[in-house]
């Protein structure tokens, strides 16, 4: 998940702010759901700016370049967002709506959501007729079938790994290198997919919304290089794309808005430029002047900006803050002592002020105190509280149940990348309440997942999130809290190396449903379960503020892509302002 | 000088080879993984162990090595099958993050760099020596401390500090200049100038501060020296005395740290670019720092070590332009 780095004077005040504008006490004891009160929070769930027209050029301003564009690779969600809703359709996708209607599911490259048999272990699809590629030829179903299997190759890294956890006779497959592919996905005719999957999966279609799902033709195979120019099925090409520097896409003249409900392509031209710094983007967006009227940034505003935002009811107007969905934990090292008793776990989740969490992660209005592990998405929309903790932690509480667990007073390690130091010491205050002295490490942020991730190396705390890959408790607590995943090096999600039988079993139950809803259900009542053990702390939920131009229309913050603006329906209002 | 040129570009060899193997050497002791950052949040162990390959990390150190210094003079082929890829001389191996060739990513953001660095040394020789000259030739006087006081508070000033308040007060409040955007000099020269001028007076205003305290010292020592009384005794005209005598022995020193200066700034100044928001090879360099992205921090190091060696280079061999007492 990115991480943002916070300055503490920044941080100071945007909560302040805040904390004013929406006439709370910093001690209150309240939920600490964003609400209306919240400045930031005031065009959740709108689209803004209203209809687009068509034409013109939109300009994404940006501090980075795309971790990937090749739809095998492409793992990242504001990249997936852009990838899937520009340049490359999917079986399945999303809605483009703002708030809970952005999850449901709509048929894309296929007729379909796809059709279970076999008990849920066998789904097909039907690719829809007319869908064409930038040079004009077909989409064809083995285009779909390679890319699945492109998903296996070594070299091309960093994408979703489902393909790999759901489909059989997977063991041992390197991708279609040398003629090798995958028996368990069938293209009996160019229009038909058929996957065979090792275990009944209700929510395939779902996992069908993921790049890795996209078509790329074998004749376009340029292997690692293809990151540099996928082939388009989207409403939009590649013009040009300068590593670090300018991406230009352009209309695909043979995309056929027939064939497509979900993306509406207003813009003519969409030019991403790479590399600025986070407050000159935020400055140009707040200024708006000439073109920068018709830019949207695609890295989050950065807190320090905060100030010159929310005061300003015109620049508020234009501020999304949808909420990423992710949720960071406190996570406690479960395989050694302190933390292997749950008792001492659980005295940690009454300890941590996450109220001073909140307010070093850059305030109320960038941020909200996380009470149940699932993120809000995943939970029927909002977070459980089964532990009814107050936001400020209950240091006596605590004290308590240390007291019972024998450990009255403790030392313990707490690991975090540089740029989470003040949330670590906002932690460590917390903490000492409850008698518990916390010693902070700073990694530096390239080395921070392979420290945490070395059961050699993992300290007794560390801090990191996770985010849903799309609304499914199952690509959530599985990767959290499934003991089997844990392993020597290269962890990842199971930071707390948490392990216990009844959850490993509940997990695999809830996996084999067939039914969706019911096993959604199910991760719920898990999330329940997993907060009494307390295997970790959930801390916060973090919003994603981004900034539009006055020129923008049809934004919104994409519910399942971490609040990042939806690029298919974005445009301008007026395109005769834009340039270039 | 055949000889020692001859004996100063083997030293150079040596140079870069040693600076290639502690580089080497330091990511080999790091305990960032790049293959488990390039296999993505769930990577299995057998995945893993593929990707290593692939990277060739699953080689020995030494082996890694080797290939990588043949590599630069003969290039090679990376990979396996339908996805090998052929890195040609001098290959200095595939960027991990964005999957090109190193030289390549340095060659597209050598001329940012070198634009900045170039531009900013001008700037800072005419105001750094202007400065020191003048305040050597006024030695003493109120213009002396002005100048050298001036200096002071600009060296004490880090250049993340100059870029910030440049950006706050010439683009912010004022709006003078836009945002800085790099365009090519070939493109548009005005607009290659007007986009660096705020990076070229960062840049500039502290080594201007550390030429203007170096020069006049310099010079003072120069003037003092008794081939200027000479000169003086012979009637020849003060201007030429102090340009054709005090300023061509006084300038020695000066162009001995110019040369380190220069050499490490057209590698890219991370600061500066990052807080521009330029893409040179600094700005390269950090984003490589940060994702463990080997072969580009290696490349970034072997070409900043190879700017500074020349560029010494340079400098001792103009040794012998500016003072005709050196012989090679």
């Amino acid at each position: 998940m990115t991480k943002r780095t916070q300055l503490a004077l920044a941080t100071a005040l945007v909560a302040a702010l805040a904390l004013g504008a929406s006439g709370c006490s910093g001690t209150g004891k309240g939920s600490a759901g964003a609400g209306a009160a919240n400045p930031a929070a005031a065009n959740d769930g709108k689209i803004l700016g209203g209809e687009p027209v068509k034409g013109g050029t939109l300009t994404v301003l940006s501090n980075q370049d795309f971790a990937h564009l090749d739809p095998a690779r492409n793992w990242v969600m504001p990249t997936m967002d852009f990838g899937t809703r520009l340049l490359y359709r999917t079986l399945v996708t999303f809605k483009a709506e703002p708030g809970q209607a952005g999850s449901e599911l709509v048929p894309d490259l296929a007729t379909d959501l796809g059709t279970p048999s076999n008990g849920g272990r066998t789904w097909t699809f039907t690719l829809k007729e007319g869908v064409k590629y930038e040079d004009g030829t077909p989409v064809k179903a083995q285009d779909v079938k390679y890319n699945v299997e492109r998903s296996f190759a070594p070299d091309l890294t960093g994408g979703p790994d489902y393909a790999a956890q759901y489909l059989a006779g997977t063991e041992g497959y390197k991708g279609p290198l040398q003629g090798q592919h995958l028996d368990s996905v069938k293209t009996p005719d160019d229009r038909t997919i058929v996957f065979e999957l090792k275990r009944p999966v209700a929510e395939f279609s779902a996992t069908a919304t993921l790049p890795t799902f996209a078509p790329v033709p074998q004749t376009q195979e340029k292997g690692t290089q293809y990151d540099a120019r996928p082939f388009s099925s989207g409403p939009y090409k590649i013009d040009s794309y300068d590593r670090d520097k300018k991406l230009v896409l352009v209309r695909n003249e043979h995309w056929d808005p027939a064939t497509d409900t979900v993306r509406k392509a207003y813009p003519d031209k969409f030019v991403v430029v790479m590399g600025l710094k986070g407050g000159q983007i935020d400055d140009r967006i707040i200024a708006g002047e000439g073109a920068d009227a018709s830019t949207v940034q695609y890295a989050d505003m950065r807190p320090e900006s905060a100030p010159k935002v929310l005061p300003k009811p015109e620049v508020k107007t234009r501020l999304l803050a949808e909420s990423q969905g992710c949720t960071e934990m406190l996570h406690l090292n479960n395989s050694r002592a302190p933390f292997n008793d749950p008792k001492v776990r659980e005295a940690m989740q009454y300890a941590v002020d996450k109220e001073a969490v909140v307010t070093a992660g850059g305030g109320p209005a960038l941020n909200e105190i996380a009470t149940a592990y699932l993120p809000p998405a995943l939970a029927g929309g909002k977070q459980a509280d089964t532990l009814k903790i107050p936001p400020a932690g209950d240091p006596a509480k605590a004290k308590e149940l240390l007291k019972a667990a024998g450990k009255e007073t403790l030392k313990v390690s707490l690991a975090v990348s540089t740029g989470d130091k003040a949330k670590a010491e906002a932690i460590q205050q917390g903490l000492s309440r409850a008698g518990v002295e916390v010693v902070i490490d700073t990694v530096d942020p390239g080395a921070y997942y392979d420290v945490i991730g070395d059961l050699s190396t993992t300290p007794d705390m560390t801090l990191t999130g996770w985010c849903p890959d799309y609304p499914s408790g199952s690509t959530w607590i599985p990767f959290v809290f499934d003991g089997r995943t844990i392993k020597d090096k290269g962890n990842q999600g199971n930071y707390s190396q948490f392990r216990d039988e009844e959850v490993i079993k509940r997990i695999d139950e809830i996996n084999a449903m067939a039914d969706a809803k019911q096993a959604n259900q199910a991760w719920i009542d898990l999330d329940a379960t997993l907060m009494a053990k307390s295997p970790n702390v959930p801390i916060l939920l973090e919003r994603k503020p981004l900034l539009v131009g006055t020129n923008i229309a049809g934004a919104f913050g994409h519910p399942v892509w971490t609040g990042t603006i939806d690029y298919g329906t974005v445009g301008l209002k007026d395109p005769s302002k834009s340039q270039g | 000088m055949i000889v020692y040129l001859a004996r100063r570009l083997l030293a150079l060899a040596g140079v870069l080879l040693a600076i290639a193997a502690v580089t080497f050497l330091i990511f080999y002791v790091l305990p960032a993984d790049p293959a488990a950052a390039a296999c993505g949040k769930t990577c299995s162990a057998e995945r893993l162990a593929d990707v290593r390959v692939h990277l060739g990390l699953d080689q020995p150190l030494w082996r890694q090595f080797a290939d990588f210094l043949t590599g630069i003079f003969t290039g090679r082929t990376l990979g396996t099958g339908q996805y090998a890829v052929t890195c040609d001389f001098p290959c200095l191996g595939y960027s991990y993050e964005s999957s090109l060739p190193v030289w390549d990513l340095l060659m597209d953001r050598l001329p940012v760099s070198a634009s900045l660095a170039l531009g900013a040394a001008v700037l800072w020789l005419i105001l750094g020596l202007g400065a020191g000259v003048t305040a050597a030739l006024r030695k003493d006087t109120a213009t002396d401390k002005a100048l050298m006081v001036g200096a002071v508070a600009a060296a004490s000033l880090p250049v993340y500090f100059t870029s910030v308040m440049l950006i706050h007060g010439v683009i912010r409040i004022a709006g003078l200049l836009p945002y800085p955007t790099y365009q090519a000099f070939t493109d548009n020269p005005l607009g290659w100038a007007s986009n660096l001028l705020l990076p070229w007076t960062a840049l500039a205003l502290l080594y201007a501060a550390m030429y203007a305290r170096q020069s006049r010292g310099s010079m003072i020592e120069a003037m003092a020296e008794p081939y200027i009384r000479t000169a003086r005794a012979k009637g020849m005209p003060e201007r030429t005395v102090v340009v054709k005598h005090g300023l061509r022995s006084g300038m020695t020193p000066i162009l001995t740290i110019f040369g380190i200066d220069l050499g490490g700034l057209l590698a890219g100044a991370v600061i500066t670019e990052s807080i521009f928001g330029l893409p040179g090879i600094g700005r390269l360099f950090y984003g490589a720092l940060v994702n463990s992205d080997q072969p580009v921090v290696l490349g970034v190091t072997l070409l900043a070590a190879f700017f500074i060696v020349v560029a010494n280079l340079v400098v001792d061999l103009l040794y012998a332009v500016i003072d005709p007492r050196v012989r090679y």
